[in-house]
């Protein structure tokens, strides 16, 4: 176990360099001058010269490299080049907001998925499979925009059961008082393709030859589904949950954006928006070392849900 | 108290304690009522609040409200008319237009702040001299340096030395910015700018003590100090603000002269001698989204809300409003916005470029076949009026009787391409005089809005037989590009720094070209003329120059003349005596809270 998990440590150095390349080339040769849009309305090449040169993009490209190495290994990203302000201080001040939001929503709709998953597949071919199967496919084939406009309207201003928008000082307040409707409407979106793809796993799982056996034996249709059934699921659940771990880092940016939180993922696109490298360049590193912690943490997890699983 | 006590000390807190450290804190008015709570919104976040390096209009309207320049803009009187702010008068100018010299106001002083140790601090002539050197500090960057850039006498000498040592010496004199006793401040010009003290009204002036700057640095634009009536006690960037009233501010009668208009009169015989300011608190909201606004203005949380045009059917009705938000009291407010967007087309781009007869003709007969109708009935849902100048309705040298030349006409702009030799080829199409293939390049960006505007265009030039091919880019590459004179033609806004129309006029000047004359034409009249109105203070015959200079422009078809916007506020019954000013940004202390919610 400790030579799987230091081989796969050792192997996110390469990675994380072949990352940094790509946003490095991205940055300087697809995005935007930040010089221009730093030097205002009115600015004369000279200014320019010497905004480029605070910035240390006048550089050659290895030293700006460098540069960008030095600081994934520091950790330090340095300062907003459009808001001055410590890239460290924006993560920490904006990421809060965004997992008050997002965790929950994550949480909730991971176990209601199973759970349903679990419940239409048992009923596999009966009506309320099928109804609830042609509801998940309208549901998913209405956009996440839609959701949110009719939700907001309908449950904040019309029924008055949530505020419109809004972000208290207050950890409890924020999530039961301005969450809410954001965690229910991203619960209802990320529900339906959960369900489906959840079934779907069930299903493989049911018709497997274990299966037929523990019936033989005389087990419980609860026992069956709940510990034998789910547990071979889980595999590809915790697949699927993985992939949008890393994704808590970037946030929510139309439900943040709607609702007025003030998380990451406003400040992710402002960021793309002003070319402020620095932020772009910290969320990309940020977002690449999770997923690969992450990817590092389901192999993991496949060995505890399932112990023939070998960790080579 | 106790809270106040366990918690790092913010200026309120300093505010509460001082009594008890037996300092005495006297506002000259009683009037900010700690009840009264105004809660407004901002569209799009702000980006700090230091004077120097926050361009944003956000960032300018909490500089406004906490900040207060050498001179200022009288609330009701339109056009916007300068008064004295933080000055005693208006500025004594020398004969020569070049010397500029300031009483200050004394017994003015900044609002309690730990930087100053628990002293009162008074405003003096030094802090302006200070704050005014800022702007050419090298390492803050600032984008407003074209303010002062070149105009104040021995300025470029101080800029060379910090430029060589990569740091400003504020303790070095600057020639042409005095401060010859605590109270007068006085400004010498490399020559005469009868636009100056506009400069001297904008957000951007405002004093900064020096201490402030030293003790918070960097972080300056989160820990704002000034003299006006209000300071900052809570701050998250990007979400709220949280204004309160400042205890050492001196107040002020209300005592404006309305208009004719009979809502104003009626603004003024309401608050009329009132004591102000009269808001205690001021509650800015960060909600950049449309619906989000709205909703929440319904709602009761906001007490006015602006810029929601996209949901103007739910509002609007005809001019005014529809039933059921007029029986709840909501007021309508609409304002034309002292800015204008425009078409540039590039004189140094070989197919549109120069000042050829049949350029000039290729240029015209596009304007003329741009249907600015239906920009504004469906891009902009009529909240916008059609611009006739470069230089929109409200500020100095806009004539509002002005026949433009280049109307909308897409049956004249076929006869001028006719005429030019642009012949039509048998896929109607046209080709160019000698030939060539004829597509025209307009740069856009990825955005719903734009791809509307780039529709209109396409149709537009379909009229006369000229294919478009848009090239889309993010806006910061398409910046780089204009400052570089590389863009065929871009649409562009520019919103007032000052109500002068050598703001707008400025973006035409020849030597502008790569910094902000991103069409870089290059008129030789134009420019003679510009140069001749510089040299003259406001008055009727500078304004017949900005009016040649328009009709050059016209006549050269340098540009599109696009739209002024109209922002409409939309304000709850409670608010009383409310005018959007076209150049304040922050007009709460104006303002009074009357009825309950």
């Amino acid at each position: 176990m400790s030579a799987f998990i230091l081989r796969r440590l050792w192997q996110m150095i390469p990675t994380l360099l072949g990352v940094i390349l790509l946003v490095f080339f991205l940055f300087n040769f697809v995005g935007g001058d930040p010089a221009y849009l730093l030097a205002g309305k009115i600015a004369n090449p000279e200014q320019i010269a010497n905004i480029r040169r605070q910035l240390g993009i006048d550089q050659p490209y290895y030293v700006q490299l460098w540069l960008f190495i030095r600081q994934v290994l520091t950790g330090d990203f340095g300062v907003s080049w459009s808001t001055n302000e410590p890239v460290a201080t924006i993560f920490a001040s904006r990421i809060g907001p965004s997992l008050i939001v997002l965790v929950p929503m994550m949480l909730i709709e991971t176990v209601l998925s199973i759970v349903i998953a679990l419940a239409v597949a048992y009923v596999r071919g009966s009506l309320t499979d099928r109804s609830i199967m042609i509801a998940c496919t309208v549901a998913m084939s209405v956009s996440l925009l839609v959701y949110i406009i009719v939700g907001q309207y309908v449950l904040a201003y019309q029924l008055s059961w949530f505020p419109v928008q809004g972000w208290g000082d207050g950890f409890f307040e924020n999530l039961f008082k301005y969450s809410a409707l954001p965690i229910l409407l991203g619960v209802i979106v990320g529900l339906a393709p959960n369900i489906r793809l959840y079934r779907t796993f069930v299903l493989d799982e049911i018709h497997q030859d274990y299966v037929r056996t523990a019936r033989a034996k005389g087990l419980s249709d609860n026992a069956v589904m709940l510990k034998h059934v789910l547990r071979n699921a889980l595999i590809p659940i915790i697949t699927n949950l993985m992939i949008y771990l890393p994704g808590l880092l970037v946030g929510h940016f139309l439900i943040e954006r709607f609702f007025s939180i003030p998380g990451i993922g406003r400040e992710v696109i402002l960021a793309v928006e002003r070319s402020d490298f620095p932020v772009i360049k910290a969320i990309t590193v940020y977002v690449a070392l999770a997923t690969m912690v992450v990817n590092l943490l389901a192999d993991l997890l496949y060995k505890a849900v399932d112990p023939r699983v070998q960790l080579k | 108290m106790l809270k106040c006590l366990s918690l790092p000390l913010t200026a309120r807190c300093l505010a509460l304690l001082l009594p008890l450290l037996g300092i005495a804190v006297l506002p000259a008015s009683a009037a900010p009522d700690p009840a009264k709570v105004l809660r407004v919104v901002f569209e799009a976040g702000d980006e700090g609040f230091d004077p120097v390096r926050s361009v944003n209009y956000y960032s300018g309207a909490v500089l406004d409200a906490i900040g207060e320049s050498l001179l200022t803009y009288d609330y009701m009187a339109r056009p916007a008319k300068l008064v004295a702010g933080v000055a005693e008068n208006m500025p004594e100018i020398s004969k020569d237009g070049t010397t500029l010299t300031f009483r200050l106001r004394k017994g003015v002083y900044f609002a309690p702040d730990q930087a100053f140790k628990g002293q009162k601090r008074e405003l003096t002539a030094q802090d302006f001299v200070f704050s005014f050197k800022r702007f050419f500090d090298p390492a803050l960057r600032s984008q407003w340096r074209f303010l002062f850039d070149g105009k104040i006498v021995g300025m470029d000498d101080f800029v060379k030395a910090a430029e060589q040592t990569g740091r400003l010496d504020y303790d070095r004199p600057v020639a042409g910015l005095e401060a010859p006793d605590r109270y007068t401040l006085r400004i010498r010009l490399t020559q005469a700018d009868y636009n100056f003290p506009y400069v001297l009204a904008m957000a951007a002036t405002v004093p900064v003590a020096r201490e402030v700057v030293e003790r918070y640095g960097d972080d300056l634009g989160a820990h704002p100090v000034g003299t006006n009536a209000y300071m900052l006690t809570e701050y998250r960037r990007g979400s709220r603000i949280v204004l309160e009233a400042n205890p050492h501010y001196r107040g002020f009668k209300w005592d404006f002269t309305p208009s004719d208009d009979a809502e104003e009169r009626a603004i003024a015989a309401k608050l009329k001698g009132r004591d102000m300011p009269q808001i205690g608190r001021v509650e800015i909201n960060i909600i950049e989204e449309e619906q989000s606004r709205y909703l929440a203005f319904m709602r009761g949380e906001l007490d006015m809300v602006a810029r929601v045009d996209a949901l103007a059917e739910s509002w609007r009705e005809g001019s005014g409003l529809k039933p059921e938000l007029k029986a709840r009291g909501i007021v309508r407010l609409d304002e034309i916005e002292p800015e204008l967007t425009y078409t540039f087309f590039n004189f140094r781009d070989p197919l549109v470029g120069g000042f050829a007869r049949e350029k000039i003709a290729l240029r015209r007969a596009m304007i003329m076949a741009h249907d600015i109708d239906a920009e504004i009935r469906i891009i902009r849902k009529n909240q916008a009026v059609a611009a006739t100048m470069p230089i929109p309705r409200g500020v100095v040298g806009y004539n509002p009787a002005w026949r433009p030349l280049n109307r909308y006409n897409p049956k004249a702009a076929n006869t001028l391409l006719d005429t030019f030799g642009y012949k039509r080829g048998a896929d109607g199409w046209r080709t160019l005089p000698n030939g060539d293939p004829l597509t025209i390049s307009l740069t856009s960006e990825p955005q719903q809005v734009q791809r509307e505007h780039d529709e209109l265009w396409r149709k537009s030039l379909e009229k006369i037989g000229i294919r478009l091919e848009v090239k889309t880019g993010t806006f910061a590459e398409n910046l780089k590009a204009a400052k570089r004179c590389q863009l065929q033609m871009w649409n562009s806004a520019w919103h007032a720094d000052y109500p002068d129309g050598e703001n707008f006029l400025q973006l035409l000047y020849g030597p502008n070209s790569e910094q902000s004359n991103n069409g870089c034409y290059d008129s030789p009249v134009f420019n003679r003329l510009y140069e001749m109105a510089l040299r003259l203070p406001p008055s009727p015959e500078r304004n017949r120059l900005y009016e040649m200079m328009t009709r050059q422009v016209e006549i050269d078809g340098a540009w599109r003349f696009g739209v002024s916007r109209i922002r409409t506020t939309l304000l709850h019954p409670n608010v009383v005596g409310y005018r959007k000013h076209p150049v304040i940004h922050a007009e709460w202390k104006f303002i009074d809270l009357e009825q309950a919610r």
